[in-house]
């Protein structure tokens, strides 16, 4: 587990949109401001306000307090985190197998000790 | 253990087990057995934290604590499909993950069980999201490589 498991789930949480995946995305070439951002997409400003605030909110995005026109920032760091799950869920996943391994062993030896029957299929 | 990933969004663990089919299921869906294994190396789930209603639309949480800290991670997943003794499916409503368990009976009290995971992570799924995350999209092709 990591200690950010929290956040990742607010994170994948704002990627399960595709709008807010193509916002990503198209952060992801270089900063922009929110008109440019609504451009490619048959949506209103507060249409496109509302994913940012998501995605700003899941810390995938800043936003310039200063400049004129706040423009968008994609925050690299944020993404990396959500590729960190998928070795740390193999991780999980391996040390897992590797206990219920044990724990099978464990439990049918010592039904095998119980009973020469061994574990029953049926309850 | 073998293990490979099927496609940019997709997980697929597999580990043969000396034990009856119906043995390692109960041990998926059991409180009694989840706490022996359920919690990664450093991390228990005590049993008392364990809560499976195995049937369409049940629950499925458990608390894993850090042995080292004692940090607490609830996990929570709603039960899709219970198909005794064949396959499991669940998914964990806060990152969109479905989670598949398939049983397959090898006959001589050995039993395959897959892990399969779908929508891992969104992140990843679109093609336009491919083109843009070059850097994340660079890391994860290595990793896939390396599963391969």
């Amino acid at each position: 587990m990591t200690v950010a498991a929290d956040r990742l789930d607010i994170t994948f949480a704002a990627l399960a949109d595709p709008t807010r995946r193509a916002i990503v995305a198209r952060l992801a070439r270089g900063d922009a401001t929110v008109n440019e951002l609504a451009a490619p997409f048959a949506m209103t400003l507060p249409g496109i306000s509302k994913h940012l605030k998501v995605l700003e909110r899941s810390g995938l995005i800043t936003r310039s307090r200063h400049a004129q026109f706040r423009p968008c920032h994609l925050e690299r760091a944020a993404l990396e985190v959500a590729a960190s799950w998928i070795e740390e869920n193999k991780k999980i996943w391996t040390e897992r197998f590797d206990k219920l391994d044990e724990h099978l062993r464990d439990i049918q030896a010592t039904t095998n000790a119980a009973s020469t029957k061994g574990e029953s299929a049926d309850d | 253990m073998t293990d490979h990933a099927q496609a940019a969004d997709e997980l697929v663990y597999t580990r043969v087990f000396a034990a009856p089919r119906e043995l390692v299921f109960r041990c998926m869906i059991e409180p009694e057995h989840l706490t022996h294994f359920w919690g990664p190396s450093g991390v228990s789930t005590p049993l008392e934290t364990i809560a499976v209603d195995a049937r369409p639309g049940g629950a499925f949480e458990t608390v894993m604590v850090n042995d080292a800290d004692g940090s607490r991670y609830p996990t929570r997943a709603i039960f899709i499909e219970v198909t005794e003794p064949e396959r499991l499916v669940w998914q964990e409503p806060d990152n969109g993950v479905v989670t598949t368990s398939t049983f397959r009976d090898l006959g001589g009290t050995r039993t395959e069980l897959t892990i399969h995971q779908a929508n891992v992570p969104a992140a990843f799924r679109s093609p336009e999201a491919r083109a843009g995350f070059s850097t994340s999209l660079d890391r994860f092709a290595a990793y896939v490589a390396k599963l391969a």
